[in-house]
């Protein structure tokens, strides 16, 4: 050989020495796979090699038995980030609406019959805060692009095989603003499609919230470090819900979202609207004391606006002169109200407990019912426990055909 | 002072490189053929003694999990994984049985008393040996 096929030689054991040795520094920098198999599938996953002391989600769905690629979806074998994550469901967020059905879903998860109380994505998928059709409804009929104030289209196309009420619809088209002449609507379509459940927040921290079912159940996102939100609850205090309820106005004339500026902390004076009127009971609890998940997440109907499903009135819990608020003694272990309130323990229900119930049957799981007459509710957010009373037998004035809030307001509005 | 040739230099320097190449390589085929798989599930489980259960006795068993049974008709054992969606049952009040995750509750032989679980816990096998030592299988 000649000095020239050595150098060659030389060169390429260089090279190739070189290569080995890359190889061998990557490979000892790359974490050990830490495997985990859940008992749901019992198919073993990789994500706690880098996925490791994230919080549990909820106390329904520890990861032992879950695991993360059930929810999540991802490739649980792979250990390169990119690849793991490639065939994630909703990114980061399993729950959103566009997912929601392979991510939550499942006849033993949330999609399963009405009668066990398990159909909530078919339930949420149909509802106002989902569908938009209210608004729409109110926006196309105002504009002459339909001739009644029913729901035609929404959000997304979305059928209703079994309706079970008098003002369910059938199906909705999905709305697109773009197809109709009018600009208001496009106006519409681009400035005030801000509040539904997959639209994505207004920047800012009182908007702040996600999509799909964590919009509600995954609170006050900006207390967890970025990359770190993992929680699911069903003790959802109003300030959730005030991230889309209460932080502005729509202005018709200019057809666009006024947001408002300032960041209210004194709930009575500051949070809402200056005309608003509010008992106490309506300013110190938390939305979901009162208003049931039917009315939140929809009844498996399709309606026109959010009047044909929000139902609760001050009579729900106080009655009328004429008649108690309606009520139940809870006879069976398999109680629906039993179980809502094993979710949310915030209070001990037992068989045998009375608790009160709404016109449409729903329990209000968190009320009781005591020994004197009076009435017991304990805040599903906060824990703690009010007291009141029924109207009967009281010195109310009240019309008993007259139960509308704001009829209620005249005597028993606070001073704002 | 000897100058080492040139040609025999690099053909020392393509040998070392080559030969630290071969060892790397060995190495890495060395550590491929090691590679462990995730291992099988521990389908059984040896107890020990089976006079360490005594008659009346019911035994938590977190590692399986299961709940060791020594009735008078002899050992019997359940599953704690809930037959809802698998997660770990926990000792209620009394002899009952109840899921952290969702409620479902159960009677002292398993039986369904609260949904949302449809099915009872599962059965396992038990077997005492020869030399009185106690075996719990999950298959």
């Amino acid at each position: 050989m000649n000095e020239t096929t050595h150098r060659s030689i030389a060169a390429v054991s260089a090279l190739l020495l070189l290569a080995l040795v890359v190889v061998w520094a990557i490979e000892s920098q790359r974490a050990q796979p830490v495997g985990l198999t859940p008992t749901l599938t019992g198919e073993v996953e990789y994500c706690q090699t880098c996925h490791v002391g994230l919080p549990e989600i909820s106390p329904s769905h520890p990861v032992d038995a879950f695991g993360c690629v059930v929810c999540h979806g991802g490739e649980r074998l792979a250990l390169e980030a990119d690849l793991a994550h490639s065939t994630m469901r909703g990114g980061s967020n399993p729950s959103d609406l566009s997912v929601v059905e392979q991510s939550c879903g499942g006849s033993e998860c949330h999609s399963g019959s009405a009668a066990d109380a398990n159909d909530h994505i078919q339930r949420v998928m149909t509802s106002i805060q989902a569908t938009y059709a209210g608004a729409i409804a109110n926006i196309r009929y105002t504009f002459g692009a339909q001739a009644d104030l029913v729901a035609h289209q929404g959000i997304f196309a979305v059928m209703d095989d079994q309706i079970t009420t008098t003002t369910g619809v059938p199906a909705l088209e999905a709305f697109d603003p773009a197809s109709d002449a009018n600009p208001y609507i496009h106006q519409f379509g681009d400035n005030c499609l801000g509040c539904h459940l997959s639209a994505e927040p207004p920047e800012g921290e009182a908007f702040a919230r996600l999509t799909g079912c964590a919009a509600c159940h995954t609170p006050d996102i900006n207390r967890f470090p970025e990359g770190q939100i993992h929680q699911l609850t069903t003790a959802i205090p109003y300030t959730q819900c005030n991230t889309c309820h209460n932080r502005g106005n729509y202005d018709l004339r200019s057809m666009e979202f006024v947001e408002r500026t300032d960041e209210p902390l004194d709930r009575l004076h500051d949070y809402y609207q200056p005309i608003a009127q509010f008992t106490q009971c309506e300013w110190t609890l938390d939305c979901i004391d009162c208003h049931t998940p039917e009315e939140a997440m929809g009844n498996g109907d399709i309606h026109s606006n959010q009047h044909e499903v929000v139902y609760t009135q001050c009579q729900t819990c106080h009655g009328t002169l004429d008649e108690l608020p309606l009520t139940q003694t809870i006879v069976s272990e398999d109680d629906l109200a039993l179980r809502l309130a094993f979710l949310n323990p915030v209070t001990e229900l037992n068989v045998g407990d009375t608790i009160l119930i709404t016109e449409q049957g729903e329990p209000l799981w968190n009320t009781r019912v005591l020994p004197d007459g009076t009435y017991e509710m304990v805040g599903k957010a906060t824990g703690e426990v009010f007291s009141f009373r029924p109207v009967m037998g009281t010195q109310c004035e009240q019309d008993v055909t007259e139960q509308r809030s704001y009829y209620c307001h005249e005597c028993h509005a606070v001073e704002r | 002072m000897n100058e080492y040739p040139r040609r025999d230099f690099l053909k020392l320097t393509s040998q070392a490189l080559l030969a630290a190449s071969g060892f790397l390589g060995l190495g890495g085929l060395l550590h491929y053929l090691n590679f462990s798989t995730q291992p099988q599930p521990q389908t059984r489980f040896d107890l020990g003694p089976a006079a360490d259960f005594p008659v009346g006795s019911r035994t938590l068993l977190p590692d399986v999990p299961a709940l060791l049974v020594h009735g008078e008709s002899g050992f019997s054992a359940l599953s704690l994984v809930c037959p809802h969606l698998g997660c770990t049952i926990e000792h209620s009040s009394g002899d009952g049985l109840t899921c952290p995750c969702h409620g479902s509750s159960f009677d002292a032989d398993g039986m369904v008393q609260r949904g949302p679980a449809k099915q009872s816990l599962r059965s396992l096998r038990v077997e005492v040996t020869g030399d009185d030592q106690l075996h719990l299988f999950l298959s």
